[in-house]
């Protein structure tokens, strides 16, 4: 579960949040959405303890971010980001293998069992496996995708932090990375991703956070977020929503 | 793996006990491993324990230094084209060694003078390239770059200025690298730090693994970014200083080495750490001995033979994999 109460977000003198309080309760699937620029980036990691933030603080599983160490923070939360160039040729089982990093103590260069197994868990987990020799610049940006989740799998961390997990994937890709997400709040995890595409957050969210104009817009339901006003503020653009038969929202630019 | 490294150790051992059969005078291979084992030997004993065992040991250690701080370096700043020179370490160390022998320090100060400014410049760079707690890549480019300009320029204007002096050729000598004259009590200086600088290195291996897929990935899997950026920096600066102050500015082995260490070994750090450490002692020591032997008793500029013959051969197994059909 986290908890984030009157949590203000700044870039320098720019309030991306104004102070927002909301709950993410464990094993929830949090969809954030926001314009291009609106802190969607900067939430997540500040979310992931890897930012530092101006006021409010946070709880993750009961215990206040700015508490826990390195490796206590990484054993409760896995957060995975857009960029991935590295210069290294790394084979995929040696880039899920770095989710064991804080399995051990940071100067210990040994690898176990444990991590072995982890490892070859995570990749069948997002079904992965016979790809553990691959070279991970060779795999689409669907596989791609799903290492870096079968990483965050490995790190065995209960809070799953993701940005924009779905850009760069064709919708069948993007489908299923995101049926896997929700397999995973259904054992137990807790997910947050941004995304972009509103008609995959009315699909898959249990709650959607809204932010833009400099604040949280609203944290609630697909459906409320959705169907009203608030989400044609956030992207200044004006948006129609339709119900389907079985209850659900889809958007379009109007 | 284990195969790997076993086989780049005995070709290693290979090539320093080769190294030790170079010199002005030949001694038969025989000869020089009785003199190794009885260092009393009356014919050998003083040639190979007070000419080349030590010059081949301080090669060793040169090479090892630089080729770990480039595999450190390039791998914290995810930059193939890094070189540990980029600190600003042999810049600093070059001036004021330049600058001591210009105004008449004691030769044998020299050494620990360059050490001393070559941290300095060192710490100069690493605090200009602070951002938050860590340090930006960029600022640290930037800095040593800047650095090493401005102290290329003040050793130019010394060097114009003391052409006529006797010690301009043993400096110009020292600036393009070279082990010419070095003995234990040399190494018995710079080794410690050497040795600091690879114990901190080693340490840094599980952090610098992580840190290839990005500081954010890896501060997310719950490494101190900042902590292993300050490791990796005193460390490599600390190699680079040890080697500098043995044997001046030798190009070509901190930038390379560890590009070849990656190819064989992959790019795993614990692996392509010590990889590189043996290619690079390998790699100095056995151009040393070259440089010794080629045109005797005249001896090449070490820093001149590696660019002559290791560029080349580095280009020629770039393009030849560039080429080869993917696997």
């Amino acid at each position: 579960m986290i908890v984030a109460d009157r949590l203000e977000l700044r870039a320098g003198d720019r309030v991306l949040m104004a102070p927002g309080s909301f709950i993410v309760e464990a094993g929830a699937f949090c969809v954030i959405l926001g314009a291009n620029g609106a802190g969607k980036t900067t939430l997540l990691r500040t979310l992931a303890g890897i930012r530092p933030f101006s006021s409010g603080t946070v709880h993750v599983g009961g215990r206040d971010l700015k508490n826990l160490t390195h490796a206590e923070r990484a054993a409760t939360i896995s957060h995975q980001t857009g960029d991935d160039i590295f210069f290294d040729k790394l084979r995929v089982a040696d880039v899920v293998a770095m989710g064991r990093y804080a399995h051990h103590g940071w100067w210990d260069w040994r690898r176990d069992e444990r991590d072995d197994s982890a490892v070859a868990k995570a990749l069948e987990a997002v079904h992965l496996q016979g790809f553990e020799e691959r070279q991970f610049d060779t795999l689409s940006s669907g596989e791609r995708q799903r290492v870096w989740i079968a990483l965050s799998l490995a790190q065995e961390a209960p809070v799953l932090l993701l940005d924009e997990p779905t850009s760069h994937l064709d919708v069948r890709n993007a489908q299923e990375v995101l049926r896997l997400l929700r397999s995973l709040c259904a054992s137990g995890r807790t997910v947050v991703c941004a995304l972009h595409d509103l008609n995959e957050a009315a699909a898959f969210a249990d709650k959607i956070l809204l932010i833009g104009d400099g604040r949280l817009l609203a944290y609630d339901t697909p459906e409320r977020v959705l169907a009203g006003n608030t989400a044609a503020l956030a992207y200044g653009l004006e948006l129609r929503s339709v119900r389907l038969e079985n209850g659900s929202v889809r958007i379009f630019p109007a | 793996m284990i195969v790997k490294l076993a086989g780049i150790l005995l070709a290693v051992l290979a090539v320093l006990l080769g190294s030790l059969l170079a010199g002005g005078t030949w001694i038969a291979p025989a000869h020089v491993l009785h003199a190794l084992v009885h260092p009393g030997d009356p014919q050998a004993g003083v040639i190979v324990w007070q000419l080349r065992l030590p010059r081949v040991a301080i090669g060793a250690v040169v090479g090892a230094a630089l080729a770990m701080a480039g595999t450190l370096l390039q791998g914290m700043l995810r930059n193939p084209l890094v070189d540990p020179f980029l600190t600003g370490v042999s810049a600093g160390a070059a001036l004021a060694i330049v600058a001591g022998s210009a105004v008449g320090v004691t030769v044998g100060f020299l050494p620990a003078l360059g050490f001393a400014a070559g941290m300095a410049t060192a710490i100069a760079v690493a605090a200009l390239s602070r951002r938050g707690a860590g340090i930006d890549a960029t600022r640290l480019i930037l800095a040593g770059v800047s650095f090493s300009s401005l102290f290329a320029a003040i050793i130019a204007l010394i060097i114009t200025g003391l052409q006529t002096a006797s010690s301009a050729p043993a400096i110009v000598g020292w600036l393009a690298g070279s082990l010419a004259g070095r003995g234990w009590s040399d190494l018995a200086f710079a080794l410690p730090y050497a040795l600091l600088g690879a114990a901190l290195a080693f340490l840094a291996v599980p952090a610098l693994n992580a840190l290839r897929l990005g500081d954010v990935r890896a501060a997310s899997v719950g490494v101190n970014v900042p902590r292993a950026q300050w490791m990796v920096l005193c460390a490599a600066s600390l190699l680079t200083a040890c080697a500098v102050t043995l044997s001046g500015t030798v190009g070509f082995v901190g930038l390379i080495v560890p590009h070849v260490a990656r190819r064989i070994v992959g790019s795993d750090t614990r692996f392509a750490l010590v990889a590189s450490a043996m290619l690079g002692a390998a790699a100095l020591a056995g151009a040393d001995a070259l440089c010794r032997s080629l045109f005797s008793p005249a001896e090449i500029p070490i820093g001149v033979l590696l660019a002559f013959v290791g560029v080349p051969a580095f280009l020629y197994l770039y393009v030849r994999d560039e080429r080869a059909p993917a696997s």
